[in-house]
């Protein structure tokens, strides 16, 4: 077998249609993960009555199992509550009208606020208590604590496992395909089937997936400079 | 004027703080003595709400806050009206220092930015570190940063500022420089309620000196009477440890 170099290249160009769909996918789902996240982290921390056990169960559950069982999961039972629901209620909606992304997006979201809660549990721990104390010694509420002085501690100390959390999301974010999302390894898997050229098209995705990691990797490498300038001496 | 009355606190079982009773002046500055243990911290904590008193009231002027049901609107006015020292500073660590003095005077007093950073740098170069502004606290000395601390204190423009052993984690060649600057504020006619172990301090800088021990307090009264002629017997062989251990040091 000889290996059609520029038909990488060709793959490519071809993948890049799928680019943003896979963008799409992994940024959804780690926004809507993290603020999932931290409201779980906080629930947990401040031991909020019945919520902080409901919280407790969910990273468990989720954490538990796999992210495709989850993706899975939703798409079979999803249309059977909205359509029953619509029949009930008289609706015109149908499940049939859902957009196949709209499952990777919920259903990724709620695995990633699982594993994002625990990052954001471990960047609030990292912040020292007297933070808040003197937040609160200075007059400010709690939700002023938080969002003023401990948020911008907790982030910095997190962002090395926000940052594995994205990459992680970016490549688990491939297993849409099982829905019929067409993100950029299932359009791989299209241009390998109609051109009777796998090796040369698998190629192609990773070679885009690496691309975009070593981006993300360099992002979050130029943040975590910014973020934690406070954190080290001698600088002034 | 701030009043406790009757306050009591408790952590689990164990009762920390048996009733404290204790009204300060206004422009007095009090010294809180007394062995570790004796539930000093948990008494200034409890006057700004840091620790929850199970029981007593506590009062600044007409304003007043029940501590069986506070509310929580009462806990946060009288947060407002009074600051801390914490004996780890406590700075916030992602801002300088100047950030750290303006923070409450943005976010709480809503002062405009410009006024709040004119009077922060005023504070700053009041407590010596008109050249530190734009350091983050880990590239301060501890004194500078504890000075730090006394000045977001004093920018809150609080009805009393609570001291505790504000120089206990500082070598001792810096404590010189941060109860200079306390000695400078409490001429100042600023009320005071300074927990220490420095009892020279104490006795120099306090119009009133109170004994505390077991989480009551045991004496209380002018500096020359506590230190000369006190009448309990705990309070002397308190006083008297300090003494002889000051007599070694000169
Ligand atoms: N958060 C807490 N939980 C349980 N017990 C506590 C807590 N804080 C303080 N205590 C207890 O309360 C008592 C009084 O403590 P406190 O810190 O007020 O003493 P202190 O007089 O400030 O002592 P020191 O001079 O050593 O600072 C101690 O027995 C301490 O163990
Ligand atoms: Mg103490």
């Amino acid at each position: 077998m000889k290996l059609d170099f520029s038909f990488i290249w060709t793959a490519c160009v071809g993948l890049l249609p799928a680019v943003p769909t896979t963008l799409k996918i992994t940024v959804v789902s780690v926004l809507c993960g993290l603020a999932i996240g931290t409201f779980v982290a906080l629930c947990r921390m401040y031991r909020v009555p019945v919520l902080h056990r409901i919280a407790a169960a969910y990273v468990t559950v989720i954490r538990g199992t796999p992210m495709l069982t989850h993706l899975l999961i939703l798409y079979v039972s999803i249309p059977l509550v909205v359509d029953g629901l619509a029949d009930r209620f008289d609706w015109s909606f149908r499940s049939a009208q859902i957009p196949m992304i709209g499952f990777a997006y919920l259903s990724f979201s709620i695995t990633a606020g699982a594993y994002l809660s625990e990052v954001v549990r471990s960047g609030l721990l990292a912040v020292n208590k007297g933070q808040m104390e003197a937040a609160h010694a200075v007059g400010m509420t709690t939700v002023q604590g938080l969002r003023r002085i401990v948020f911008p501690q907790a982030f910095a100390a997190a962002l090395p496992n926000l940052t594995n959390s994205l990459i992680g999301m970016l490549h688990g974010s491939t297993l849409a395909f099982t829905v019929s999302v067409v993100d950029i390894n299932a359009q791989a898997e299209i241009l390998a089937t109609t051109n009777w050229k796998f090796f040369e098209a698998y190629l192609a995705a990773a070679l885009l997936f690496w691309g975009m990691t070593v981006l993300i990797e360099r992002l979050s490498a130029l943040l975590e400079r910014r973020v934690t300038r406070y954190n080290r001496g001698g600088v002034a | 004027m701030i009043r406790l009355q009757g306050i009591r606190k408790a952590f689990g079982k164990n009762e920390v703080l048996k009733g404290i009773d204790l009204t300060v002046d206004k422009g007095e500055v009090v010294a809180i003595l007394g062995p570790s243990g004796s539930g000093k911290t948990t008494l200034l904590r409890c006057i700004n709400y840091l620790e929850k008193p199970s029981d007593g009231e506590i009062s600044i002027d007409e304003f007043a806050v029940n501590c069986r049901k506070p509310a929580k609107k009462d806990i946060h006015a009288l947060r407002r009206k009074t600051a801390m020292v914490f004996q780890q500073y406590n700075l916030f660590r992602h801002k300088t220092a100047l950030e750290n003095v303006m923070e409450g005077l943005v976010v709480v007093k809503k002062l405009p930015k410009a006024e709040a950073r004119q009077k922060s740098v005023e504070l700053l170069e009041k407590v010596g570190l008109g050249d530190k502004l734009d350091a983050y606290p880990s590239q301060l000395s501890g004194g500078q940063q504890q000075r730090v601390g006394i000045a977001r204190a004093l920018a809150l423009n609080p009805e009393v500022i609570l001291f505790d052993e504000p120089t206990s984690a500082l070598d001792p060649e810096l404590v010189g420089e941060v109860l200079a600057v306390i000695r400078k504020i409490a001429k100042e006619g600023i009320t005071m309620i300074i927990v220490t172990h420095e009892m020279s301090f104490a006795q120099e800088v306090a119009n009133h000196i109170v004994f505390m021990e077991g989480g009551a307090v045991v004496e209380e009264g002018p500096p020359k009477t506590i230190f000369q002629s006190p009448k309990e017997e705990r309070t002397r062989q308190f006083l008297a440890r300090f003494t002889s251990d000051s007599a070694y040091s000169i």
